[in-house]
């Protein structure tokens, strides 16, 4: 049993405001993945819930305990470091046991849990090598190894895989789920990648500038982010921002003209909104389709064949920059035009403020 | 050069291999090379033999004879076997290896503390950091110079000092008795040689990555618990290194001894060096001088292997971080 409540947490270095009030509940045995870009305040919020940093205001919870001036191991938290924070003079057995000899654990104890540490990991060949001698994916084992030692009540990661190569990152992802299902506890993990994020977590929270911009599962924050960061920053690649004119408001929602010759209309909550307000439709990659008669014109600049689909990258209107997903072996070259068209549903309009205005319909295949 | 030949062989090579002619000129080239190489050694080489080679031999011939002002005649090892029955020199001995050892235990267990502090996050930690440097920059001369006025007993501070706090009756002259002659010069000595320690070992403590402090600290270790599992182990390189390079350079220490007490009074402070010093230069007892040198290079020598082989281990040890 870990839960753990953030409450009103603020930080600032100086005059630096970090965090601004983040407020956070998060349940127990609950993967949340913490993600912002570079920054945002992703790291010293986990270092906040640590213990490595003292928040300026605010309170930490954890199982209804208030430990916000707590040393780190009446906590009951572990944390894994982006750079695994390996004692290079230390064997791994060591570097594993290393909390347990600060404990004073009796040695059968830590011979008994290392040992297990090393077989959820498959370690145990290791156990007598120095870090050095380790390959990436094998150190960030033995920081994990040293972490699930402690049996503790929250795993806290900081960026765990940064300085793994794309193929074992992925890797890695998929070992750490099944290490989240298998021990069964609450972990943080905070990333700025949002693959990373989208793959492993039952809840996001997405920070930027220190603030909580929206906090959801994965789904819920692809198909319906609360505000244009958000949108921008969850799916890949990023959504496509055009920027429109509302030529009618009606019970049908938006009327939108995209273009000189096209109007859209689009389903969405019209509250607030006036005709000949400015407004930004967004429009995710995946779901343009080739259409010779769409209301979409797209310049291709470059064409990226991936495969499974292809990638095209350009402009539409002159200036706008657009990426579209388009099938395997749509015809398309490189220095043309393509029309494209979207079904309604799968639109979103921001308001001025970038603020998403709700959706009306469901989100429809492509 | 190499490009020239290499290119040669190649274009050869494609039809018929080398040419006489061409493995004539090929045979020059490397042998100008070699003489090239020799060319380019040759005034460092020359200098070694000079001022090292030389001056060696020339000691190690000096301690068989029983050289002096007058002549020199060959005595065979007349001159070690004098200096291994003599009383007076096992006890100079014994006393450079106190000397040594008490000097520098202490710059190693100073030094290991000065530079934990100033590696504190103190406020005004830069100006500290500052202050430590002076003993090593001022020349050793004058500041020894200065450490002599210190241990005046009329006009110094200290004395001063020890009298006005009731420690003392009277003045006290530091280096007029055996004991506090020998163990001011040590004083003196540990202050020369502990602002590098201080200063190598801060360098290696800084290089220590912040994470492992942090990935401790989380784990519940203490300040002392971390100070001994992460930081000792990770700057032993240093402390190795710092330990034998001022073994080196306390028992070669010369003038810090000679103007403080000039070895003595009754030589309290004589150490090997300041013997060999007394005995060939200033007794002009140069075969027996030379005797000593021999011994004192024959000393450093093992101390130098035993500094490589202790790289040579930390190399290894450190070798798959």
């Amino acid at each position: 049993m870990a839960t753990l409540q953030l409450q009103n947490i603020t930080k600032s270095f100086g005059p630096t405001p970090i965090l601004k009030d983040v407020n956070l509940s998060i349940e127990d045995k609950e993967f949340v993945v913490f993600v912002g870009p570079s920054g945002c305040g992703k790291t010293t919020l986990l270092r906040i819930v640590a213990g490595l940093e003292i928040a300026t205001e605010g309170s930490i919870i954890i199982d209804g305990k208030d430990v916000s001036r707590d040393h780190p191991i009446d906590r009951g938290i572990s944390m894994v470091f982006q750079s695994y924070a390996l004692y290079p003079h230390l064997s791994v057995f060591e570097n594993i046991a290393f909390p347990l000899r600060v404990a004073k654990r009796p040695e059968e104890e830590i011979k008994d849990r290392v040992h297990k540490a090393a077989a959820i990991l498959q370690l145990e060949e290791r156990l007598q090598h120095k870090p050095g001698q380790l390959s990436g994916g094998q150190r960030q084992r033995v920081a994990i190894g040293r972490s699930i030692v402690r049996n503790p009540k929250v795993f806290l990661f900081d960026e765990p895989l940064s300085n793994l190569d794309a193929a074992l990152r992925g890797d890695m992802r998929v070992e750490l789920s099944k290490l989240h299902k298998s021990l069964d506890t609450t972990m943080i993990y905070v990333t700025h990648d949002q693959v990373e994020a989208m793959t492993m977590a039952d809840r996001i929270v997405v920070l930027n500038g220190g603030v909580v911009e929206q906090c959801g599962t994965p789904m819920e924050l692809y198909l319906h982010p609360r505000n244009k960061f958000v949108a921008g920053f969850i799916g890949h690649p990023r959504m496509n921002f055009v920027p429109a004119m509302v030529s009618r408001v009606d019970d049908d929602g938006l009327h939108l003209r995209i273009n000189e010759h096209n109007t859209m209309c689009l389903p969405v909550a019209s509250e607030g909104i006036r005709s000949g307000d400015h407004v930004e439709l967004g429009i995710r990659p995946e779901h343009m389709q080739l259409d010779e008669e769409g209301p979409i014109a797209m310049h291709v600049e470059v064409l990226e064949r991936l495969g499974a689909h292809s990638m095209a990258y350009g402009k539409i209107n002159g200036s706008d920059p657009f990426c579209a997903s388009l099938p395997a072996m749509a015809e398309v070259r490189e220095g043309t035009t393509v029309r494209l068209s979207i079904k309604p549903e799968n639109a979103y309009v921001f308001d001025e403020n970038g603020i998403a205005l709700q959706r009306l319909g469901a989100l429809q295949p492509a | 050069m190499t490009h020239a030949s290499g290119d040669t062989l190649a274009y050869q090579g494609e039809s018929r291999g080398p040419s006489q002619k061409q493995q004539a000129r090929l045979n020059g080239l490397m042998r100008s090379q070699a003489t090239f190489a020799w060319a380019l050694i040759a005034p460092a080489a020359l200098y070694l033999m000079l001022v090292v080679a030389w001056p060696l031999v020339e000691t190690i011939r000096l301690s068989f004879t029983n050289a002096n002002i007058g002549g020199e005649a060959y005595i065979g090892t007349a001159n070690y076997e004098k200096l291994l029955s003599s009383r007076k020199f096992s006890q100079t001995i014994s006393r450079t290896f106190y000397w040594m050892f008490l000097s520098v235990s202490l710059k190693i267990i100073l030094g290991l503390i000065g530079a934990t502090l100033l590696n504190a996050a103190i406020p005004g930690r830069a100006l500290f950091r500052m202050l430590v440097m002076p003993p090593w920059i001022v020349p050793v001369a004058i500041g020894c110079f200065g450490w002599l006025w210190l241990y005046n007993g009329h006009f110094g501070i200290i004395s001063g000092v020890l009298q006005y706090i009731g420690i003392l009756d009277g003045p006290f002259e530091f280096l007029a008795y055996k004991n506090s002659a020998f163990y001011a010069a040590v004083v003196t000595d540990v202050w020369v040689g502990l602002p590098m320690v201080t200063i190598f070992m801060l360098a290696a403590m800084q290089g220590v990555p912040r994470d492992l402090y942090e990935a401790a600290y989380v784990d519940g270790a203490s300040r002392w618990y971390r100070f001994r599992r992460i930081t000792i182990p990770q700057i032993l390189p240093v402390i190795i290194t710092m330990s034998i390079l001022s073994i080196i350079w306390t028992f070669n220490s010369f003038e810090i001894i000679w103007i403080l007490t000039e070895g003595g009074p009754r030589s309290a402070t004589t150490t090997l060096i300041i013997d060999t010093y007394k005995m060939a230069i200033a007794n002009f007892k140069f075969g027996q001088g030379a005797a000593r040198a021999v011994i004192v290079v024959t000393l450093l020598s093992v101390f130098s292997l035993v500094y490589l082989f202790a790289l040579h281990q930390i190399k290894k040890r450190f070798e798959a971080v």
